[in-house]
Protein backbone atom coordinates (compact mmCIF):
# COMPACT_ATOMS: atom_id res chain seq x y z
CA UNK A 1 0.00 0.00 0.00
CA UNK A 2 1.70 3.15 -0.82
CA UNK A 3 1.29 6.74 0.57
CA UNK A 4 -2.65 6.87 0.51
CA UNK A 5 -4.70 8.47 3.06
CA UNK A 6 -6.10 5.77 4.52
CA UNK A 7 -9.26 4.88 3.76
CA UNK A 8 -12.30 6.14 6.56
CA UNK A 9 -13.65 2.57 6.99
CA UNK A 10 -16.01 3.00 10.04
CA UNK A 11 -14.20 1.28 12.98
CA UNK A 12 -12.16 0.03 10.29
CA UNK A 13 -9.76 -2.04 12.78
CA UNK A 14 -11.08 -5.56 11.78
CA UNK A 15 -10.70 -4.95 8.41
CA UNK A 16 -9.36 -7.93 6.82
CA UNK A 17 -5.48 -6.25 5.07
CA UNK A 18 -5.04 -6.38 1.69
CA UNK A 19 -8.73 -7.64 0.55
CA UNK A 20 -10.21 -4.87 -2.60
CA UNK A 21 -12.15 -1.56 -1.39
CA UNK A 22 -14.99 -3.61 -3.13
CA UNK A 23 -16.02 -7.54 -4.06
CA UNK A 24 -19.76 -7.77 -5.11
CA UNK A 25 -21.23 -11.42 -5.26
CA UNK A 26 -24.49 -12.70 -6.51
CA UNK A 27 -26.54 -9.60 -6.55
CA UNK A 28 -29.56 -9.60 -7.22
CA UNK A 29 -32.70 -6.71 -7.54
CA UNK A 30 -36.51 -6.74 -8.48
CA UNK A 31 -39.00 -4.38 -9.12
CA UNK A 32 -42.32 -4.82 -8.37
CA UNK A 33 -44.16 -2.85 -10.59
CA UNK A 34 -47.78 -3.60 -10.23
CA UNK A 35 -47.87 -6.78 -8.39
CA UNK A 36 -45.38 -8.27 -11.30
CA UNK A 37 -42.02 -8.56 -10.05
CA UNK A 38 -39.59 -6.91 -12.51
CA UNK A 39 -36.11 -8.80 -11.78
CA UNK A 40 -33.52 -5.54 -12.79
CA UNK A 41 -30.04 -7.32 -11.90
CA UNK A 42 -29.82 -11.34 -12.31
CA UNK A 43 -26.74 -12.20 -11.11
CA UNK A 44 -23.84 -9.86 -10.78
CA UNK A 45 -20.55 -10.30 -9.31
CA UNK A 46 -17.63 -8.20 -9.52
CA UNK A 47 -14.76 -6.45 -7.41
CA UNK A 48 -12.59 -3.45 -7.78
CA UNK A 49 -9.15 -3.35 -6.56
CA UNK A 50 -6.94 -0.60 -4.97
CA UNK A 51 -5.86 2.08 -7.32
CA UNK A 52 -7.79 0.93 -10.21
CA UNK A 53 -10.59 2.49 -12.37
CA UNK A 54 -12.96 0.12 -13.86
CA UNK A 55 -15.60 0.87 -16.22
CA UNK A 56 -19.23 -0.75 -16.52
CA UNK A 57 -20.87 -0.25 -19.88
CA UNK A 58 -24.21 -2.16 -20.58
CA UNK A 59 -27.32 -1.82 -23.11
CA UNK A 60 -29.45 1.29 -21.94
CA UNK A 61 -32.22 0.46 -19.19
CA UNK A 62 -29.86 -2.24 -18.25
CA UNK A 63 -29.90 -1.47 -14.56
CA UNK A 64 -26.84 0.41 -14.57
CA UNK A 65 -28.40 3.25 -11.92
CA UNK A 66 -29.75 0.51 -9.95
CA UNK A 67 -26.48 -1.01 -9.00
CA UNK A 68 -24.73 2.24 -8.45
CA UNK A 69 -27.91 2.66 -5.73
CA UNK A 70 -27.62 -0.63 -4.47
CA UNK A 71 -24.00 -0.38 -4.16
CA UNK A 72 -24.26 2.86 -2.28
CA UNK A 73 -26.10 1.63 0.25
CA UNK A 74 -29.23 3.98 -1.24
CA UNK A 75 -31.43 0.49 -1.74
CA UNK A 76 -30.84 -2.75 -0.64
CA UNK A 77 -30.03 -5.86 -2.68
CA UNK A 78 -32.70 -8.47 -2.83
CA UNK A 79 -29.56 -11.34 -2.22
CA UNK A 80 -26.23 -11.66 -2.69
CA UNK A 81 -23.36 -9.93 -0.48
CA UNK A 82 -21.99 -6.28 -1.16
CA UNK A 83 -18.35 -6.13 0.72
CA UNK A 84 -16.47 -2.80 1.23
CA UNK A 85 -12.44 -3.23 2.27
CA UNK A 86 -13.65 -6.84 3.16
CA UNK A 87 -16.81 -6.13 5.60
CA UNK A 88 -20.55 -6.22 4.87
CA UNK A 89 -22.17 -2.93 5.59
CA UNK A 90 -25.63 -2.05 6.08
CA UNK A 91 -26.51 1.70 4.97
CA UNK A 92 -23.99 3.97 3.41
CA UNK A 93 -20.41 2.88 3.33
CA UNK A 94 -17.96 5.13 4.77
CA UNK A 95 -15.22 6.64 2.18
CA UNK A 96 -17.44 6.40 -0.89
CA UNK A 97 -17.91 9.26 -3.06
CA UNK A 98 -20.57 9.61 -5.50
CA UNK A 99 -21.52 11.70 -8.57
CA UNK A 100 -23.71 11.67 -11.38
CA UNK A 101 -24.58 13.05 -14.71
CA UNK A 102 -26.78 15.87 -13.04
CA UNK A 103 -24.04 17.95 -11.05
CA UNK A 104 -26.78 18.35 -8.26
CA UNK A 105 -25.39 21.89 -7.04
CA UNK A 106 -26.99 23.68 -4.38
CA UNK A 107 -27.74 27.46 -5.67
CA UNK A 108 -27.62 28.85 -3.05
CA UNK A 109 -23.99 27.98 -2.04
CA UNK A 110 -21.05 29.23 -4.09
CA UNK A 111 -18.71 27.19 -5.64
CA UNK A 112 -16.88 27.06 -2.49
CA UNK A 113 -19.99 26.36 -0.33
CA UNK A 114 -20.78 23.46 -2.86
CA UNK A 115 -17.45 22.06 -2.25
CA UNK A 116 -17.86 22.06 1.28
CA UNK A 117 -20.79 20.82 1.39
CA UNK A 118 -19.68 17.16 2.77
CA UNK A 119 -17.00 18.30 5.31
CA UNK A 120 -19.38 20.57 6.82
CA UNK A 121 -22.20 17.76 6.92
CA UNK A 122 -18.93 15.57 9.26
CA UNK A 123 -18.22 19.15 11.04
CA UNK A 124 -14.80 19.76 9.85
CA UNK A 125 -14.11 23.49 11.50
CA UNK A 126 -14.81 25.66 9.30
CA UNK A 127 -11.67 27.57 8.25
CA UNK A 128 -10.27 23.86 7.30
CA UNK A 129 -12.72 22.80 5.36
CA UNK A 130 -12.01 26.42 3.94
CA UNK A 131 -8.77 25.57 3.08
CA UNK A 132 -9.26 22.06 1.97
CA UNK A 133 -12.05 23.15 -0.56
CA UNK A 134 -9.84 25.80 -1.91
CA UNK A 135 -6.88 23.43 -2.66
CA UNK A 136 -8.89 20.87 -4.61
CA UNK A 137 -10.97 23.67 -6.83
CA UNK A 138 -7.58 25.16 -7.75
CA UNK A 139 -6.11 21.24 -8.69
CA UNK A 140 -9.14 21.19 -10.93
CA UNK A 141 -8.40 25.14 -12.59
CA UNK A 142 -11.31 25.96 -10.83
CA UNK A 143 -8.76 29.16 -9.19
CA UNK A 144 -10.68 32.44 -9.08
CA UNK A 145 -14.49 30.75 -9.57
CA UNK A 146 -14.73 30.05 -5.50
CA UNK A 147 -17.23 32.71 -4.96
CA UNK A 148 -19.35 32.52 -8.27
CA UNK A 149 -22.82 31.01 -8.08
CA UNK A 150 -23.25 27.59 -10.09
CA UNK A 151 -25.57 29.72 -12.13
CA UNK A 152 -22.89 31.62 -13.38
CA UNK A 153 -20.51 28.67 -13.92
CA UNK A 154 -20.74 26.87 -17.46
CA UNK A 155 -21.45 23.31 -17.55
CA UNK A 156 -18.10 21.60 -17.62
CA UNK A 157 -17.24 24.08 -14.85
CA UNK A 158 -20.39 22.36 -13.06
CA UNK A 159 -19.43 19.91 -13.41
CA UNK A 160 -15.49 20.36 -12.42
CA UNK A 161 -17.34 21.64 -8.79
CA UNK A 162 -19.05 18.73 -8.75
CA UNK A 163 -16.07 16.45 -9.21
CA UNK A 164 -14.43 18.64 -6.20
CA UNK A 165 -17.14 18.39 -4.08
CA UNK A 166 -16.41 14.48 -4.37
CA UNK A 167 -12.56 14.39 -4.15
CA UNK A 168 -12.80 16.71 -1.11
CA UNK A 169 -14.08 14.19 0.74
CA UNK A 170 -11.26 12.35 -0.15
CA UNK A 171 -12.79 9.08 -0.49
CA UNK A 172 -10.93 5.76 -1.21
CA UNK A 173 -13.31 4.73 -4.09
CA UNK A 174 -15.48 6.41 -6.05
CA UNK A 175 -18.80 5.47 -7.99
CA UNK A 176 -19.00 7.83 -10.90
CA UNK A 177 -22.65 7.37 -12.88
CA UNK A 178 -22.16 8.71 -16.09
CA UNK A 179 -20.55 12.21 -14.83
CA UNK A 180 -19.70 13.36 -17.93
CA UNK A 181 -22.47 12.37 -20.42
CA UNK A 182 -23.99 15.62 -20.44
CA UNK A 183 -20.90 17.09 -21.59
CA UNK A 184 -19.34 18.51 -24.99
CA UNK A 185 -16.18 16.20 -26.36
CA UNK A 186 -13.39 18.82 -25.87
CA UNK A 187 -14.94 19.22 -21.93
CA UNK A 188 -15.52 15.94 -21.54
CA UNK A 189 -11.75 14.72 -22.38
CA UNK A 190 -10.59 17.61 -20.59
CA UNK A 191 -12.38 16.33 -17.68
CA UNK A 192 -11.53 12.67 -18.20
CA UNK A 193 -8.37 13.47 -18.12
CA UNK A 194 -8.17 15.39 -14.95
CA UNK A 195 -10.36 12.72 -13.21
CA UNK A 196 -7.69 9.84 -14.57
CA UNK A 197 -4.64 12.48 -13.39
CA UNK A 198 -5.84 12.83 -9.64
CA UNK A 199 -7.78 9.70 -8.96
CA UNK A 200 -4.27 7.61 -10.22
CA UNK A 201 -2.16 10.50 -8.19
CA UNK A 202 -3.72 9.62 -5.01
CA UNK A 203 -4.18 6.12 -5.92
CA UNK A 204 -7.85 5.90 -5.94
CA UNK A 205 -10.04 3.60 -7.23
CA UNK A 206 -13.25 4.39 -9.39
CA UNK A 207 -16.21 2.53 -10.55
CA UNK A 208 -17.71 4.28 -13.98
CA UNK A 209 -20.90 3.51 -14.88
CA UNK A 210 -20.75 4.79 -18.91
CA UNK A 211 -22.84 4.43 -22.22
CA UNK A 212 -19.71 5.67 -23.69
CA UNK A 213 -17.66 3.12 -24.87
CA UNK A 214 -15.10 5.24 -26.07
CA UNK A 215 -14.69 6.72 -22.18
CA UNK A 216 -14.34 3.41 -20.61
CA UNK A 217 -11.54 2.18 -22.55
CA UNK A 218 -9.91 4.97 -22.45
CA UNK A 219 -9.96 5.83 -18.90
CA UNK A 220 -10.03 2.21 -17.15
CA UNK A 221 -8.28 -0.63 -16.26
CA UNK A 222 -10.98 -2.99 -17.01
CA UNK A 223 -14.28 -2.38 -18.80
CA UNK A 224 -17.12 -5.10 -17.93
CA UNK A 225 -19.91 -5.58 -20.24
CA UNK A 226 -23.15 -6.03 -18.79
CA UNK A 227 -25.94 -7.98 -20.51
CA UNK A 228 -29.58 -6.79 -20.88
CA UNK A 229 -32.10 -7.09 -18.00
CA UNK A 230 -31.93 -9.26 -16.13
CA UNK A 231 -28.79 -7.81 -15.64
CA UNK A 232 -25.32 -10.49 -15.49
CA UNK A 233 -21.80 -9.55 -16.56
CA UNK A 234 -21.40 -10.54 -20.36
CA UNK A 235 -17.55 -10.00 -20.87
CA UNK A 236 -14.62 -8.78 -18.94
CA UNK A 237 -11.85 -6.65 -20.77
CA UNK A 238 -8.38 -5.92 -19.14
CA UNK A 239 -7.47 -2.61 -20.74
CA UNK A 240 -3.62 -2.63 -21.63
CA UNK A 241 -2.46 0.61 -23.88
CA UNK A 242 0.79 1.64 -24.26
CA UNK A 243 0.16 5.25 -23.43
CA UNK A 244 -0.04 7.75 -20.76
CA UNK A 245 -3.16 7.19 -19.07
CA UNK A 246 -3.82 10.17 -17.39
CA UNK A 247 -4.47 11.38 -21.04
CA UNK A 248 -7.79 10.35 -22.84
CA UNK A 249 -6.13 11.56 -26.35
CA UNK A 250 -3.39 9.91 -26.20
CA UNK A 251 -5.47 6.92 -25.57
CA UNK A 252 -7.98 7.40 -27.68
CA UNK A 253 -4.63 7.55 -30.27
CA UNK A 254 -2.96 4.53 -29.31
CA UNK A 255 -3.03 1.05 -30.87
CA UNK A 256 -5.34 -1.40 -30.11
CA UNK A 257 -8.05 1.23 -28.71
CA UNK A 258 -10.31 0.79 -31.73
CA UNK A 259 -9.79 -2.76 -31.67
CA UNK A 260 -10.93 -2.66 -27.95
CA UNK A 261 -14.14 -0.48 -28.79
CA UNK A 262 -15.30 -2.70 -31.40
CA UNK A 263 -15.04 -5.92 -29.78
CA UNK A 264 -16.72 -4.12 -26.94
CA UNK A 265 -19.65 -2.49 -29.09
CA UNK A 266 -19.93 -6.41 -30.53
CA UNK A 267 -20.85 -7.55 -27.14
CA UNK A 268 -23.32 -5.01 -26.67
CA UNK A 269 -25.32 -6.27 -29.14
CA UNK A 270 -26.74 -2.93 -30.31
CA UNK A 271 -28.27 -3.72 -32.71
CA UNK A 272 -30.51 -6.52 -32.08
CA UNK A 273 -31.93 -4.86 -28.86
CA UNK B 1 -8.89 26.38 -19.55
CA UNK B 2 -11.29 24.83 -21.87
CA UNK B 3 -14.05 26.07 -19.70
CA UNK B 4 -13.37 29.66 -18.63
CA UNK B 5 -12.51 30.67 -22.26
CA UNK B 6 -16.36 30.47 -23.37
CA UNK B 7 -17.47 31.67 -19.78
CA UNK B 8 -17.84 35.07 -19.40
CA UNK B 9 -18.93 36.61 -15.78
CA UNK B 10 -21.20 38.66 -15.67
CA UNK B 11 -19.28 41.43 -13.80
CA UNK B 12 -16.46 40.69 -16.42
CA UNK B 13 -14.66 44.11 -17.98
CA UNK B 14 -15.61 44.56 -21.33
CA UNK B 15 -12.26 43.86 -23.25
CA UNK B 16 -12.92 45.80 -26.48
CA UNK B 17 -14.72 48.81 -27.16
CA UNK B 18 -17.27 47.40 -29.57
CA UNK B 19 -18.27 44.91 -27.13
CA UNK B 20 -18.64 47.26 -24.77
CA UNK B 21 -20.46 49.32 -27.21
CA UNK B 22 -22.60 46.73 -28.08
CA UNK B 23 -23.23 45.88 -24.70
CA UNK B 24 -24.60 49.73 -23.68
CA UNK B 25 -26.75 49.62 -26.92
CA UNK B 26 -28.11 46.32 -26.06
CA UNK B 27 -28.69 48.10 -21.86
CA UNK B 28 -30.16 51.27 -24.05
CA UNK B 29 -32.78 49.23 -25.97
CA UNK B 30 -33.89 47.12 -22.37
CA UNK B 31 -34.26 50.59 -20.86
CA UNK B 32 -36.22 51.90 -23.67
CA UNK B 33 -38.62 49.22 -24.27
CA UNK B 34 -39.26 49.30 -19.96
CA UNK B 35 -39.91 52.62 -20.49
CA UNK B 36 -42.42 52.06 -22.95
CA UNK B 37 -43.83 49.22 -20.54
CA UNK B 38 -44.45 51.64 -18.00
CA UNK B 39 -45.75 54.63 -20.52
CA UNK B 40 -48.35 52.62 -21.74
CA UNK B 41 -49.27 51.78 -18.31
CA UNK B 42 -49.61 55.15 -17.21
CA UNK B 43 -51.64 56.25 -20.72
CA UNK B 44 -54.12 53.35 -19.80
CA UNK B 45 -54.94 54.69 -15.79
CA UNK B 46 -55.17 57.77 -17.38
CA UNK B 47 -57.35 57.02 -20.40
CA UNK B 48 -59.46 55.24 -17.98
CA UNK B 49 -60.37 58.00 -15.29
CA UNK B 50 -60.37 60.45 -18.46
CA UNK B 51 -63.37 58.28 -19.49
CA UNK B 52 -64.90 57.49 -16.08
CA UNK B 53 -64.60 61.56 -15.03
CA UNK B 54 -66.22 62.17 -18.27
CA UNK B 55 -68.98 60.05 -18.33
CA UNK B 56 -69.93 61.29 -14.43
CA UNK B 57 -69.35 65.05 -15.50
CA UNK B 58 -72.44 65.76 -16.98
CA UNK B 59 -74.91 62.56 -15.52
CA UNK B 60 -75.94 63.23 -11.86
CA UNK B 61 -77.29 60.09 -11.22
CA UNK B 62 -74.02 58.71 -12.69
CA UNK B 63 -71.90 60.19 -10.59
CA UNK B 64 -74.04 59.45 -7.53
CA UNK B 65 -73.58 55.54 -8.36
CA UNK B 66 -70.37 55.55 -9.11
CA UNK B 67 -68.66 58.24 -8.08
CA UNK B 68 -66.10 60.54 -9.89
CA UNK B 69 -62.17 60.64 -9.94
CA UNK B 70 -62.32 64.09 -8.83
CA UNK B 71 -64.59 63.20 -6.01
CA UNK B 72 -62.63 60.53 -5.37
CA UNK B 73 -59.49 62.48 -5.19
CA UNK B 74 -61.46 65.22 -3.07
CA UNK B 75 -62.08 62.66 -0.76
CA UNK B 76 -58.43 61.36 -0.01
CA UNK B 77 -57.23 65.45 0.66
CA UNK B 78 -60.17 65.41 2.76
CA UNK B 79 -59.50 62.62 4.90
CA UNK B 80 -56.05 62.64 4.56
CA UNK B 81 -56.04 66.45 6.05
CA UNK B 82 -58.20 65.17 8.94
CA UNK B 83 -55.83 62.54 9.58
CA UNK B 84 -58.62 60.03 8.82
CA UNK B 85 -56.68 58.15 6.38
CA UNK B 86 -53.64 57.91 7.92
CA UNK B 87 -54.98 56.07 10.93
CA UNK B 88 -57.36 54.09 8.90
CA UNK B 89 -54.83 52.80 7.04
CA UNK B 90 -52.14 52.37 9.76
CA UNK B 91 -54.55 50.38 11.80
CA UNK B 92 -55.32 48.23 8.43
CA UNK B 93 -51.41 48.27 8.28
CA UNK B 94 -51.14 46.43 11.37
CA UNK B 95 -53.47 44.16 11.32
CA UNK B 96 -52.97 42.66 8.21
CA UNK B 97 -49.26 42.47 9.02
CA UNK B 98 -49.53 40.74 11.89
CA UNK B 99 -52.18 38.18 10.43
CA UNK B 100 -49.76 37.64 7.74
CA UNK B 101 -46.85 37.20 9.84
CA UNK B 102 -48.06 34.92 12.32
CA UNK B 103 -50.04 33.34 9.60
CA UNK B 104 -47.21 32.25 7.80
CA UNK B 105 -44.63 31.15 10.47
CA UNK B 106 -47.50 28.87 12.02
CA UNK B 107 -48.39 27.46 7.98
CA UNK B 108 -44.62 27.59 6.90
CA UNK B 109 -42.99 25.37 10.38
CA UNK B 110 -45.64 23.05 9.85
CA UNK B 111 -45.68 22.37 5.79
CA UNK B 112 -41.77 22.38 6.65
CA UNK B 113 -42.06 19.88 9.12
CA UNK B 114 -44.33 17.67 7.63
CA UNK B 115 -41.79 16.81 4.85
CA UNK B 116 -40.46 15.01 8.23
CA UNK B 117 -43.21 12.28 8.07
CA UNK B 118 -45.02 11.34 5.26
CA UNK B 119 -47.26 9.27 7.50
CA UNK B 120 -48.17 12.03 9.37
CA UNK B 121 -48.25 14.35 6.25
CA UNK B 122 -50.73 11.36 4.67
CA UNK B 123 -52.87 11.32 8.16
CA UNK B 124 -53.91 15.22 7.92
CA UNK B 125 -54.18 15.58 4.41
CA UNK B 126 -57.63 15.30 4.21
CA UNK B 127 -57.71 17.44 7.27
CA UNK B 128 -55.91 20.47 5.52
CA UNK B 129 -57.43 20.47 2.74
CA UNK B 130 -60.91 20.04 4.69
CA UNK B 131 -60.22 23.45 6.46
CA UNK B 132 -58.81 25.21 3.53
CA UNK B 133 -61.84 25.24 1.56
CA UNK B 134 -63.91 26.52 4.77
CA UNK B 135 -64.38 30.16 3.45
CA UNK B 136 -63.12 32.69 6.04
CA UNK B 137 -65.99 34.98 5.99
CA UNK B 138 -68.05 32.34 7.38
CA UNK B 139 -66.05 32.02 10.05
CA UNK B 140 -66.24 35.73 11.17
CA UNK B 141 -69.36 35.61 13.34
CA UNK B 142 -67.61 32.77 15.70
CA UNK B 143 -64.24 35.00 15.60
CA UNK B 144 -65.84 38.10 16.77
CA UNK B 145 -67.15 35.78 19.72
CA UNK B 146 -63.86 34.52 20.55
CA UNK B 147 -61.19 37.30 20.31
CA UNK B 148 -63.92 40.50 20.98
CA UNK B 149 -64.38 43.43 18.68
CA UNK B 150 -60.61 44.67 19.08
CA UNK B 151 -57.72 44.25 16.92
CA UNK B 152 -57.02 40.69 17.91
CA UNK B 153 -60.23 39.42 15.92
CA UNK B 154 -59.05 41.08 13.10
CA UNK B 155 -55.36 39.29 13.25
CA UNK B 156 -56.94 36.00 14.11
CA UNK B 157 -59.07 36.79 10.98
CA UNK B 158 -55.80 37.31 8.63
CA UNK B 159 -53.68 34.80 10.10
CA UNK B 160 -56.94 32.15 9.38
CA UNK B 161 -56.92 33.60 5.56
CA UNK B 162 -53.21 32.92 5.31
CA UNK B 163 -52.08 30.06 7.13
CA UNK B 164 -53.49 26.94 5.26
CA UNK B 165 -52.19 28.91 1.87
CA UNK B 166 -48.64 29.14 3.38
CA UNK B 167 -49.16 25.01 4.83
CA UNK B 168 -49.59 24.14 1.54
CA UNK B 169 -47.11 26.17 -0.68
CA UNK B 170 -44.24 25.11 2.13
CA UNK B 171 -45.38 21.67 1.92
CA UNK B 172 -44.96 21.82 -1.45
CA UNK B 173 -41.67 22.95 -1.65
CA UNK B 174 -40.54 21.00 0.48
CA UNK B 175 -42.03 17.30 -0.78
CA UNK B 176 -40.20 18.67 -4.47
CA UNK B 177 -37.01 18.77 -3.50
CA UNK B 178 -34.99 16.61 -6.10
CA UNK B 179 -34.55 12.99 -4.67
CA UNK B 180 -31.17 12.65 -6.41
CA UNK B 181 -29.68 15.47 -4.29
CA UNK B 182 -31.41 13.97 -1.17
CA UNK B 183 -29.71 10.91 -2.13
CA UNK B 184 -26.41 13.32 -2.70
CA UNK B 185 -26.72 14.46 0.99
CA UNK B 186 -27.05 11.06 2.48
CA UNK B 187 -23.96 9.57 0.20
CA UNK B 188 -21.65 12.14 2.16
CA UNK B 189 -23.61 11.03 5.61
CA UNK B 190 -26.13 13.78 6.11
CA UNK B 191 -28.78 13.17 8.92
CA UNK B 192 -31.98 13.61 8.26
CA UNK B 193 -32.28 16.90 9.82
CA UNK B 194 -28.58 18.05 7.71
CA UNK B 195 -30.65 16.73 5.29
CA UNK B 196 -33.85 19.45 6.40
CA UNK B 197 -31.51 22.24 7.28
CA UNK B 198 -29.07 22.33 4.77
CA UNK B 199 -31.07 21.44 1.59
CA UNK B 200 -34.49 21.03 2.44
CA UNK B 201 -35.15 24.54 4.05
CA UNK B 202 -33.66 26.53 1.28
CA UNK B 203 -34.62 24.65 -1.69
CA UNK B 204 -38.60 25.52 -0.54
CA UNK B 205 -37.47 28.98 -0.44
CA UNK B 206 -38.88 29.73 -3.95
CA UNK B 207 -42.06 27.93 -2.89
CA UNK B 208 -41.99 30.19 0.41
CA UNK B 209 -41.58 33.22 -1.23
CA UNK B 210 -44.37 32.47 -3.92
CA UNK B 211 -46.45 31.95 -1.04
CA UNK B 212 -45.63 34.99 1.02
CA UNK B 213 -46.43 37.36 -2.12
CA UNK B 214 -50.19 35.12 -2.56
CA UNK B 215 -51.12 35.82 0.67
CA UNK B 216 -50.38 39.74 1.05
CA UNK B 217 -53.49 39.80 -0.13
CA UNK B 218 -55.32 36.84 1.81
CA UNK B 219 -54.49 38.69 4.81
CA UNK B 220 -55.41 41.92 3.85
CA UNK B 221 -58.74 40.48 3.33
CA UNK B 222 -59.13 38.66 6.19
CA UNK B 223 -59.00 42.27 7.94
CA UNK B 224 -60.99 44.08 5.97
CA UNK B 225 -63.30 41.53 6.51
CA UNK B 226 -62.72 41.48 10.61
CA UNK B 227 -63.48 44.91 10.25
CA UNK B 228 -66.76 44.90 8.19
CA UNK B 229 -68.06 42.72 11.03
CA UNK B 230 -67.50 45.03 13.71
CA UNK B 231 -64.69 47.78 14.65
CA UNK B 232 -64.37 51.33 15.17
CA UNK B 233 -61.36 52.00 12.94
CA UNK B 234 -59.22 50.87 9.71
CA UNK B 235 -60.07 50.99 5.93
CA UNK B 236 -62.36 48.13 6.34
CA UNK B 237 -64.58 49.96 8.48
CA UNK B 238 -64.37 53.52 6.45
CA UNK B 239 -65.27 51.21 3.08
CA UNK B 240 -68.39 49.80 5.28
CA UNK B 241 -69.26 53.18 6.80
CA UNK B 242 -69.22 55.16 3.48
CA UNK B 243 -71.14 52.81 1.40
CA UNK B 244 -74.22 52.45 4.53
CA UNK B 245 -74.15 56.19 3.96
CA UNK B 246 -74.30 55.71 0.19
CA UNK B 247 -71.01 57.85 -0.05
CA UNK B 248 -69.92 56.11 -3.20
CA UNK B 249 -66.62 58.54 -3.90
CA UNK B 250 -65.15 57.92 -0.13
CA UNK B 251 -65.80 54.63 -0.68
CA UNK B 252 -63.41 54.55 -3.46
CA UNK B 253 -60.69 57.04 -1.86
CA UNK B 254 -60.81 54.27 1.07
CA UNK B 255 -60.31 51.49 -1.72
CA UNK B 256 -57.24 53.61 -3.55
CA UNK B 257 -55.78 53.43 0.31
CA UNK B 258 -56.08 49.59 0.57
CA UNK B 259 -54.67 48.96 -2.91
CA UNK B 260 -51.54 51.62 -2.31
CA UNK B 261 -51.39 49.13 0.96
CA UNK B 262 -51.58 45.88 -0.72
CA UNK B 263 -48.94 46.97 -3.52
CA UNK B 264 -46.47 48.32 -0.63
CA UNK B 265 -46.50 45.41 0.81
CA UNK B 266 -46.00 43.26 -1.94
CA UNK B 267 -43.08 45.46 -2.91
CA UNK B 268 -41.69 44.75 0.74
CA UNK B 269 -42.02 40.75 0.59
CA UNK B 270 -40.34 41.31 -3.27
CA UNK B 271 -36.98 43.39 -1.22
CA UNK B 272 -36.90 40.65 1.77
CA UNK B 273 -36.48 38.10 -1.23
CA UNK B 274 -34.01 39.38 -3.21
CA UNK B 275 -32.19 39.99 0.49
CA UNK B 276 -32.46 36.77 1.28
CA UNK B 277 -32.02 34.87 -2.30
CA UNK B 278 -29.30 36.59 -4.02
CA UNK B 279 -28.37 33.50 -6.30
CA UNK B 280 -31.41 34.16 -7.96
CA UNK B 281 -30.55 37.69 -9.65
CA UNK B 282 -27.80 35.92 -11.16
CA UNK B 283 -29.70 33.27 -12.77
Amino acid sequence: MSAVVPPTVAGGAAAPAGAPPLIVEHVAKSYDADGRIVPVIGDLSLNLNEGEIVAIVGPSGCGKTTLLNTLCGLISADAGRICWHGREISGQPAGVGYMLQKDLLLPWRTALGNVMLGLEIRGVPLSDAEERSHVVLDKLGLHGFAEHYPTTLSGGMRQRVALARTLVNEPDVLLLDEPFAALDFQTKLLIESDTARLVRESRRSVLLITHDIEEAVSIADRVIVLSKRPTRVKAVYDIALASDRTDMIAARESPGFVDYVRRIWADLDVARN
Amino acid sequence: MDASARFIPMDAPATDDRAAARLAAHRRARRRATALVLLSQFALLAAFIAFWEYMTAFDRQAAFMFGSPSAIAGFLVTMASDGSLWRDTYVTGVETLLGFAVGNVIGTLIGLSLWYSRFVSRVIEPFVIALGSIPIIALAPIIIIWFGTGLMSKIAMSTLSVVIVALVTSYKGAIGVDEDQINLMRTLGASKFQIFRKLVVPASLTDIFAGLKLTVGFALIGAIVGEFMSSSEGLGHAIFKAGSLYIIPKVFAALVATIALALLLTFLVGKVEKRLMPWRRLG
